[in-house]
């Protein structure tokens, strides 16, 4: 018998489901280290990755690489998002510009963005403002792309009830465009960011003194296989933390795509109205 | 509101309207029924002023129609609400548009939508509404331009029948009570003899008016008048001037 997809089959639920697939995925892992189907020195024990993960944390190296790469990803993201969302905008309302920055746009995606880092890297220095370059690059994209048609895809109706209640371009940019594109411009944001951490550490392992990048680089060269996995689960687990807290941003500006938030929404307009009249009510009597 | 000589030839060669000729009067009720793909909703956004005509004039209280205009409010077959407003922001979306809201607005508005028995409704969003209430809000928007002229394309075309009786009422009760013209656009037959002072029929490609029944049924009008002699013979009339079944590119039974 089949059922329908959205209800969800009983037994392995939200949480358990991806836990026993990663308690899976470990075990083999694990079996392939002691069973020595790969060797040490390329597989590390996945225990052994926990603890150099908690030693780096502990001895207090991380820290400082943590930083930098953290301020290279959200510097280069802030200006992919500024830049992407603005031109995209602007592309949106305006055909003429749309045709004039489409094709560039297109050129940068196509451009493989590793083969200019060292380009990059030469001209902007060694240090953070090249990373930050090469982060806003690939983030850039995915932003533009997403914003753009978002823009370009309003409600028929809705846009034709905007003129024909006589709504200006600022009015229904702000009233009806902007809204609409704002789930894609989300989903362009949380992809962008992605990019922009992965742009971050490929640019330090080409070339760099600091960076969660250049730890993975130095201890995979001297063979230390267990911190440098180690380094990437930290990387892993800042990537995470980022899309979580882009998702967290969508869910409270565009409530409206998911459900659960539509009640307490609900709540604080009434009480808005409420307050509003009362003291109309108030200042009458 | 006045057409003379109305006609509409779209860019790829389609010429939807030819030669119209249509007016209607403040407080006065019309109906327009046709064959689908007739031209219907041309002519309602040609009277809109959403798209041009190609030839004859569109006048609204003496003035050529040249664009959208605040005097014209148009409501379409799907409700068109805004998912991000809730029902009161949804309905207040014309004021919006045009100046700052007022308390009185939105008690205007609160009004409305009780009027359209959606009290405790009024902070709910679109996603959290049935269809027929979806409608509703979108019928009190339409309620709060103020419009004296109300053109309707197929308002309560997707929702079931009890409902769609019960939209109707509403849209009936409004009216009874306001001065302004309002042209309707439907498929049903009995719904535009219940509503309509006339029902203005179509034919099909270029559209043009066929035939205008007047309804002299007494008002304010009920859904049992539906059941009266008088009324059939005047949807048989109707149906008659229609023409035969098939002949004017229906679907194939
Ligand atoms: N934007 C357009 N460009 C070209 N042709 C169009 C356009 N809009 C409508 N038409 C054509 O004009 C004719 C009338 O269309 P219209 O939508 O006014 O019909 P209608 O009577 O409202 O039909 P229905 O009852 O199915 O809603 C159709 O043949 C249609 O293909
Ligand atoms: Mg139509």
């Amino acid at each position: 018998m089949t059922r329908p997809s959205r209800i969800p089959a009983p037994g392995l639920g939200r949480i358990t489901a991806p836990t026993a697939l990663g308690a899976a995925v470990l075990l083999l892992w694990d079996l392939a280290n002691t069973r020595h189907w790969v060797s040490d020195l390329i597989l590390p024990r996945p225990l052994d990755v926990a603890a150099a993960t908690r030693d780096l944390f502990a001895s207090g190296l991380v820290w400082g690489h943590l930083r930098a790469t953290l301020y290279e990803t959200l510097a280069g993201f802030g200006l992919a998002a500024a830049l992407g969302v603005g031109t995209a905008l602007a592309a949106g309302a305006s055909a003429v510009v749309r045709r004039m920055v489409y094709p560039y746009a297109v050129t940068l995606q196509v451009l493989p963005m590793l083969s200019v880092a060292p380009i990059l890297i030469s001209a902007f220095g060694f240090g953070a403002t090249a990373k930050i370059v090469i982060a806003a690059l690939v983030a850039f994209f995915p932003v533009f792309v997403n914003t753009l048609t978002g823009m370009l895809d309003p409600d028929a109706d809705a846009e034709e009830l905007f003129r024909s209640l006589r709504a200006g371009r600022r009015r229904t940019f702000t009233g009806l465009l902007l809204p609409t594109a704002a789930p894609m411009i989300f989903a362009g944001l949380r992809i962008g960011l992605t990019l922009a951490l992965a742009g971050a550490v490929v640019a330090e392992i080409v070339s760099a003194q600091e960076g969660l990048g250049f730890l993975v680089q130095r201890y995979s060269s001297q063979l230390n296989q267990d911190d440098a996995f180690a380094v990437v689960a930290v990387v892993t687990g800042m990537g995470l933390l980022l899309y979580g807290a882009v998702g967290c941003a969508d869910r409270v500006i565009v409530f409206w795509r998911h459900a659960g938030r539509l009640p307490a929404g609900s709540r604080a307009r009434e009480r808005r109205v409420r307050r509003r009249l009362a003291a109309a009510d108030r200042s009458t009597s | 509101m006045r057409l003379r000589g109305v006609g509409k030839r779209f860019d790829g060669g389609v010429e939807a309207m030819r030669d119209l000729d249509l007016s209607v009067a403040p407080g006065e009720f019309v109906s327009i029924v046709g064959a689908s793909g007739c031209g219907k909703s041309t002519l309602l956004r040609v009277i809109a002023g959403l798209v041009p005509g190609s030839e004859g004039t569109v006048e609204v209280h003496g003035e050529p129609v040249t664009g959208p205009r605040e005097d014209v409010g148009l409501m379409f077959q799907r409700p068109a609400l805004l998912p991000w407003k809730t029902s009161l922001e949804n309905v207040l979306l014309p004021i919006r548009v045009r100046r700052r809201i007022t308390h009185d607005d939105v008690r205007e508005a609160m009004r409305l939508l009780t009027l359209f028995d959606l009290e405790g409704f009024e902070h709910g969003f679109p996603s959290q509404l049935s269809g027929g209430m979806r409608q509703r809000v979108a019928l009190a928007r339409l309620m709060m331009t103020g419009a004296g002229v109300r053109l309707l394309d197929e308002p309560f075309g997707a929702v079931d029948e009890l409902t769609r009786e019960t939209l109707n009422l509403h849209l009936l009760r409004v009216h009874e009570r306001t001065a302004s013209a309002t042209v309707l656009v439907t498929h049903t037959i009995s719904e535009a003899v219940l509503m309509s002072d006339r029902v203005i029929v179509m034919t099909s490609r270029p559209g043009t008016v066929a035939a205008e029944v007047p309804i002299p049924l007494e008002r304010p009008r009920s859904p049992e008048m539906a059941y009266s002699q008088r009324f059939q013979e005047l949807a048989l009339t109707v149906r008659r001037a229609l023409g035969p079944s098939g002949s004017e590119g229906g679907r194939p039974s």
